[in-house]
């Protein structure tokens, strides 16, 4: 249920990573989402898809790697330097 | 195109947590009590705060933080039995209180006068687990009209809580709920809880619970006087709305 607070956590982060004026040009986020993290992937892979969407964003893919264990982070992020930003 | 890959390796509740760090800091550092009540809607938790503050309202500063989805009708209930701060969080339609929330209502709270500290969560048993809001402990309130099997539907609220209320303990004779049996499913998802039956409503069992927040408030700081306490009941707190 909480995972928009989730899935906006994650687009903090890349913002915090890259820069506002980057995030058009974010390609794909890397996440670990444990077993016990109390995150239901599939729910936050569709709150990531809708945010990700729209502005800042241009259509950034989330690729989530699941674990066992109660992980929950943002493994990596691909920018594409030379696709225009505007 | 030359695409860059960045580590980031950073956990995704990592802001969260560092600021449920800094508020468990300043907690602890006064010997405050903070007990995050989680439970789902209408476990009883909202009685069980108002008996807690009119029984104990004469010995212990209490204090609460109250979230609610969308109204502040239990700030103003609560509001009614103390002279406390009362600080209400309307949500919003989060399912949860995080540890920003808590940080802002705690400006409002002087902690250095404070025994125990409420926060009552959204009822909810599931999101709650996941943000730490620099609590004591968390208790799961668990009312008897509800399944014996919640510790095993909900095993990370159990996993993180440290005490469990049974509530509503009046109830028994008419609803099927085997406590022993509650008890043994919240044990198998965590070794660690400590149990308290309560009725909040009749007041059976609440001398329990008294007992465990005066043991554990027990020279933190000089117990409550008669003087501060009638000056504390004059006025009726307003109750201040966060939004988010």
């Amino acid at each position: 249920m909480h995972e928009m607070s989730i899935a906006m956590e994650v687009c903090r982060i890349a913002e915090d990573h890259v820069g506002l004026e980057a995030l058009p040009r974010v390609r794909e986020i890397g996440l670990v989402v444990g077993e016990r993290s109390g995150v239901e992937p599939a729910s936050l892979l569709f709150c990531l898809e809708t945010l990700l969407g729209q502005p800042p964003f241009r259509g950034a893919r989330p690729a989530m790697e699941t674990t066992p264990g109660d992980d929950l982070r943002v493994s990596y992020l691909e920018v594409d330097d030379e696709r225009p930003s505007h | 195109m030359s695409v860059r890959r960045i580590d980031v390796r950073e956990r995704v509740m990592e802001r969260n947590d560092a600021m449920a760090r800094a508020v468990r800091d300043r907690l602890e550092a006064r010997g405050v009590l903070a007990l995050n009540l989680v439970s789902s809607p209408g476990s009883g938790k909202t009685l069980l705060l108002e008996r807690t503050l009119r029984d104990l309202g004469d010995e212990l500063q209490m204090a609460v933080i109250t979230g609610d989805v969308q109204t502040q009708n239990d700030a103003d209930r609560i509001a009614q039995w103390t002279g406390d701060l009362v600080q209400a969080v309307v949500t919003g339609g989060a399912c949860h209180l995080d540890a920003r929330q808590v940080t802002d209502a705690l400006g409002a709270i002087d902690l250095d006068a404070l025994h125990v500290l409420f926060i009552e969560n959204v009822g909810n048993l599931v999101c709650p687990a996941s943000w730490d809001l620099g609590e004591t402990a968390k208790v799961v309130v668990f009312s008897v009209t509800e399944g014996e099997d919640k510790p095993l539907k909900y095993p990370k609220m159990f996993q993180q809580a440290r005490f469990v209320v049974v509530n509503k303990t009046d109830l028994l004779p008419y609803v099927p709920f085997d406590v022993e049996k509650a008890k043994a499913f919240a044990l198998e998802v965590n070794p660690e809880l400590e149990f308290f039956l309560t009725s909040a409503l009749t007041g059976h069992g609440l001398e329990g619970w008294y007992d465990f927040l005066r043991a554990r408030t027990r020279g933190s700081r000089p117990a409550r006087s008669e003087a501060g306490r009638g000056r504390a009941r004059a006025g009726r707190p307003a109750a201040a709305t966060a939004d988010r």
